[in-house]
């Protein structure tokens, strides 16, 4: 009797379960398909055009007059890999979730199965390294982070040269040269330009996200107590930044500012976020990481003795540390995503943030601050100004098949070719190439950001902002170096230290310095 | 019949075992594929790290407060439980929900109450006047990531403490009461120790568990602010993975392996002393 | 007297309510908000009355990642470790409980032991013999690991609680004709019954709810419900809407399981531990 009972019980859950997921999976076929089809026409700028413009060599579709084109040898047959199946691995970043939704069309032209397998950054650079390390192939292509995977693991990739020079396969539509050069150094390149090992694929970079509405209502009476315009822009140096925070944080408190609840925030958790909100900061101020030269584009591996214990760098930490006095005090708890929806909920006025953010500023859902947002590059220190770049490439596992290996190099020609690029701008995607921004569509939406134009493309507010802050002079590119995940560990762990008032800003340049000197063995 | 689950243990937990032996002893940073032998120089890394030790003495506090807390409140609760007369098991039944979150749900949405700007917890923080960050306070995480495993784990003892209290004859408490014993004698004189081996198997699994579960306080504070939360478990998982340095990694978990099986041997051997 | 026990008695109930609250406002919390938008979501004070929104669970089923799936395979996956764990548990559970072993305590302390071992350190280990295996980015694989790490404690589980059962029962069976394997299967798996159902949840949810294995082993197509919900902390942020009604998702079998065994599990548990 008891046993049956029993019986009983557990073949309840299991039917219970079964139906559970049955019902699921049922609800998710009904589902998947009305919307897959309506974001495609709805938000596939070039369809249109694409049936004219589709020619022998380029079997994908499109293509659009004024990009290059993809072009392959006479005769070439894209159909040759038909079968090969592709594992790729990437964050879940925007050009991921735009390249998984069209992924039909690569693989109906190419035959070639692919698997988008998004994971979060962390578990790309775990399963990057066990494969590597194992000598693995579970997976063709690869994320490489060029901070925390391909500084690292450099040797495990392909070089992508031989492939774009072998005269049997299709090149790199619009060449090497279409890459945002800068970002194709920081993500193709390890230690000398030898080999290639990956191409650019995202760009995140970190601007000045701050409150238009703000800044507008109070800029006379601004101007009539400090004596100048505080609109960030292009001459907002950092100490005015910090003055024009304190003010604010000054009038919310005395009930004259009611928009917003803090003058600046910052993505200060214990996590790398705080790294690069600080690297901002230490650039602009002339401090840096280490001695080696090109640490930056190229990277090394050997990046000789930690600079910190500079006055530049000390000041620099004295500065952060003052000026997170003034910050939201949620700052501590934040990363990016943190201050993200702090901004979105409209408490804060000014904060330096990733541009790709701009999406959910501006998407109703999400944010209360709709249209009220503008965007420029970061204030500039004594010693200039610093952006830092967040980018990534995508490469080739070495130890995939050589027919893997060229199956996996269409993948690649396709998913970084401007046309593909053009297509997901959609999702949230910041292009990698020059042409693409050359297009009409994006020129108008840069520069409107009222027009219909602007409306496709979730980025537009902050697109001019990150172009700015790409230029040299303006983008700072963190060390390229094997042990960076270390060295960001011990800056962001100790800064958070310091911001906890554990230590002095001095003290905890030094204690970077010494920590950092003695895993480089310098 | 024990044949086949040995056979699998012992495939699975040898291997891996004389594996992180071997690895300890390996140095990997140059090439991961062909390690060179380093002698004692990952212990040596590994031992004179402050973080070593500064993790250990946060993970005695996260363990040790954490297990006191929800032994003390889970007890309680199933004295409760235990009491009350009638809705025994509609209690008892809406209080074990919280151990079927997933650790990472769990984190998450404890992350999400104590949000500043959007936490519901911390909004009550606030209009009782406490303008404090949780999770971005230094003084605050600790309690914060043990109070989320409290949350969560409170409810196994409860379950476990109440089974046993259900097991406990009539005669030894009638006999009490008519001796005059009032309600807290008779728990604290028959109750409780009737339930003592109960509690020291919970504290086993719990104890086991609670040094090497992370999931929580890697979705919530990922070790901050300041390293204020970043236990022994967290920062293997941060050598292990985001470092990548196994050799690191290999000793610092077998110091963690040692400590566990200290603490288990010491748990088993309270139960048998209890069983003789 | 009655009238003291009655204020004792509202006292408890008012207690438990706090702890009630206490254990449960965070999950109903997080299944309000499920049904929220973004902007509803994060009003301060918060929203009781609300226009209730199921849009995050219709794209949870149609979006990328297809939610479906990782649920289909947190449940296989989660269903086949729990049946593999009890068969080998309770097999040598009984065997550990009945046998003559020397150094039982030994024994039964090793295997108590190979639950200790920290995750990060023998995933390595593990992804070397399932790379060998090419059990990688494979259901089995994530199953084999769970059932790894749930056997020892099913093992210890159900040799406390055979060796509660009285032998004598078994020991009668056989006198009455019945091989040694038919009293195991007839007369003490039945009396144990109740301590394989707390066992079994107990088992259930590990690999349920277990994320850190999951997030090595699975690859594409073989991901479960944990790792959807990691899916959803993002760089380009937290998908707080989905991240609510997954959680929401994924504790109801949970839930509902409990439910029906609780009895159970008290009463296994309690079969373990008092003599």
């Amino acid at each position: 009797m008891k046993r049956s009972w029993t019986a009983g019980i557990l073949a309840m859950i299991l039917t219970s379960m079964l139906v559970l997921g049955a019902c699921s999976s049922k609800e998710s076929s009904e589902s998947s398909s009305p919307s897959a089809s309506a974001s495609e026409s709805a938000t596939n700028p070039s369809a249109p055009s694409s049936a004219a413009a589709s020619s022998d060599s380029d079997p994908f579709g499109g293509w659009v007059e004024g990009l290059p084109k993809i072009e392959a040898p006479a005769g070439f047959d894209w159909k040759q890999f038909a079968g090969t199946t592709l594992n790729v691995i990437t964050e879940n970043t925007p050009p991921s979730s735009g390249l998984a939704a069209n992924i039909e069309t690569f693989e109906k032209a190419t035959g070639i199965k692919v698997n988008i397998e998004q994971v979060n950054l962390d578990v790309v650079i775990e399963k990057a390294g066990l494969d590597f390390n194992a000598r693995n192939d579970n997976y063709h292509i690869i994320y490489a982070d060029p901070y925390q995977i391909l500084a690292k693991q450099a040797k495990h990739f392909l070089d992508l040269n031989t492939l774009n020079n072998d005269p049997s396969l299709p090149h790199i539509p619009g060449g090497l040269e279409d890459f945002i050069q800068s970002q194709l150094t920081a993500d193709g390149y390890m230690g000398n330009k030898d080999k290639l090992y990956a191409l650019p694929y995202d760009n995140p970079t970190m601007v000045l996200a701050y409150r238009k509405d703000v800044f507008e209502k109070y800029k006379d009476q601004f101007m009539k107590e400090k004596g100048y315009d505080w609109t960030p822009g292009p001459d907002m140096t950092w100490d005015q930044y910090y003055e024009v925070a304190a003010w604010i944080n000054q009038k919310v408190k005395e009930g004259v500012i009611t928009e917003v609840k803090y003058g600046t925030g910052h993505q200060a958790k214990q996590h790398d976020s705080l790294m690069n909100d600080f690297s901002n900061v230490l650039a602009s101020f002339g401090g840096q990481y280490f001695q080696a030269q090109n640490i930056g584009d190229i990277g090394t591996e050997n990046p000789g003795k930690s600079l910190l214990n500079s006055p530049e760098a000390i000041a620099a930490a004295e500065f952060y540390n003052k000026l997170l006095k003034e910050a939201a005090p949620g700052s501590t708890s934040w990363d990016w995503s943190g201050l993200a929806e702090a901004f979105a909920a409209g408490e804060i006025a000014m904060a330096p943030e990733w541009h790709e953010f701009s999406g959910t500023f501006e998407n109703p859902e999400s944010s209360k601050v709709v249209g009220k947002v503008g965007w420029t590059i970061l204030p500039k220190g004594p010693k200039g100004r610093a952006n830092m770049y967040g980018g990534t490439g995508v490469g080739i596992n070495k130890y995939v098949p050589e027919k893997d290996q060229k199956a996996a190099w269409l993948f690649l020609i396709w998913a970084t070719s401007p046309q593909t690029q053009y297509k997901i701008l959609d999702v949230g995607f910041t292009p990698t190439r020059y042409s693409v921004y050359e297009m009409p569509l994006l020129k108008k939406a840069m520069s409107d950001p009222t027009s219909e134009e602007a409306k496709k493309l979730p980025l537009a507010s902050s697109l001019t902002a990150a172009q700015e802050a790409w230029k040299e002079g303006n983008v700072y590119m963190r060390p390229k170096i094997p042990m960076w995940p270390q060295i960001d560990t011990i800056v962001y762990t100790e800064l958070s230290k310091m911001l906890a008032g554990r230590q002095s800003p001095a003290d905890t340049m030094k204690e970077i310095a010494k920590q950092s000197d003695k895993l480089t063995r310098n | 019949m024990l044949l086949p689950s040995m056979i699998v243990l012992a495939a699975v937990s040898l291997f891996p075992f004389f594996f992180m032996i071997y690895a300890s002893f390996m140095d990997y940073a140059l090439d991961m594929d062909k390690p060179r032998f380093a002698g004692f120089d990952n212990w040596k890394g590994v031992l004179t790290a402050d973080t070593f030790w500064e993790s250990w003495g946060r993970t005695a506090v996260y363990a040790g407060g954490g297990l006191i807390a929800q032994l003390a409140l889970g007890i309680a609760v199933a004295l409760l439980l235990y009491h009350i007369p009638k809705f025994r098991n509609l209690f008892s039944t809406l209080l074990m929900l919280p151990l079927f979150v997933a650790p990472i749900v769990t984190g998450l949405l404890w992350r999400f109450l104590l949000d500043p700007t959007y936490g519901l917890y911390n909004w009550f923080l606030q209009k009782l006047g406490m303008n404090v960050q949780i999770l971005g306070d230094t003084a605050y995480a600790m309690p914060a990531v043990i109070l989320m495993d409290v949350w969560e784990w409170t409810p196994l003892i409860t379950i476990i403490v109440l089974a046993g209290l259900q097991t406990v004859p009539e005669e030894p408490l009638e006999a009490a009461e008519v001796d005059g014993a009032n309600g807290w004698q008779k728990v604290r004189y028959i109750l409780l120790p009737m339930v003592r081996r109960m509690i020291v198997v919970a504290l086993l699994v719990r104890s086991m568990d609670i040094l090497r579960y992370v999931d929580t306080i890697t979705i919530a504070t990922e070790g901050g602010p300041a390293d204020a939360t970043k236990i022994i478990g967290y920062y293997l998982m941060q050598v292990a993975f985001r470092f990548q340095d196994i050799g690191g990694a290999a000793a610092l978990g077998l110091t963690m392996l040692i400590v566990s099986t200290l603490l288990g041997r010491f748990f088993i051997k309270v139960m048998r002393s209890e069983e003789a | 007297m009655a009238a003291s026990r009655r204020a004792l008695h509202t006292v408890l109930y008012l207690l438990l309510l706090v702890i009630l609250a206490w254990g449960l406002v965070p999950i109903l919390y997080m299944m309000l908000s499920s049904v929220k938008t973004q902007v509803n979501m994060f009003s301060m004070p918060p929203k009781l009355i609300f226009q209730p929104t199921f849009d995050v669970y219709g794209e949870m089923f149609a979006g990328r990642g297809d939610f479906a799936e990782f649920l289909t395979n947190s449940v296989i996956v989660a269903l086949v470790t729990t049946a593999l764990s009890l068969l080998l548990g309770v097999m040598g559970g009984f065997a550990l409980a009945r046998g003559n072993f020397k150094r039982e305590k030994d024994i039964s302390f090793w295997i108590i032991s190979t639950r200790m071992a920290p995750i990060p350190a023998v995933i390595l280990p593990l992804y070397l013999i399932f790379s060998k295996l090419g059990l990688i980015g494979t259901t089995t694989g994530l199953v084999f690991a769970y059932t790894t790490f749930n056997l020892p404690f099913a093992l210890w589980m159900m040799s406390t609680f055979f060796k509660d059962v009285p032998i004598d029962l078994e020991e009668a069976a056989m006198i009455d004709g019945c091989s040694k394997f038919r009293a195991f299967w007839r007369v003490a798996v039945p009396t144990a019954a109740p301590g394989i159902v707390a066992t079994g949840v107990l088992c259930l949810m590990f690999a349920w709810n277990d994320y850190s294995f999951a997030s090595i082993f699975t690859g594409n197509g073989t991901q479960t419900v944990p790792i959807a919900v990691s899916l959803l902390v993002s760089q380009s942020g937290i998908k707080w809407g989905q991240a609510m009604a997954t959680g929401t998702v994924i504790i109801m079998p949970m839930v509902l399981c409990g439910f029906l065994v609780r009895k159970y599990m008290v009463r296994g548990l309690s079969m373990g531990a008092v003599k």
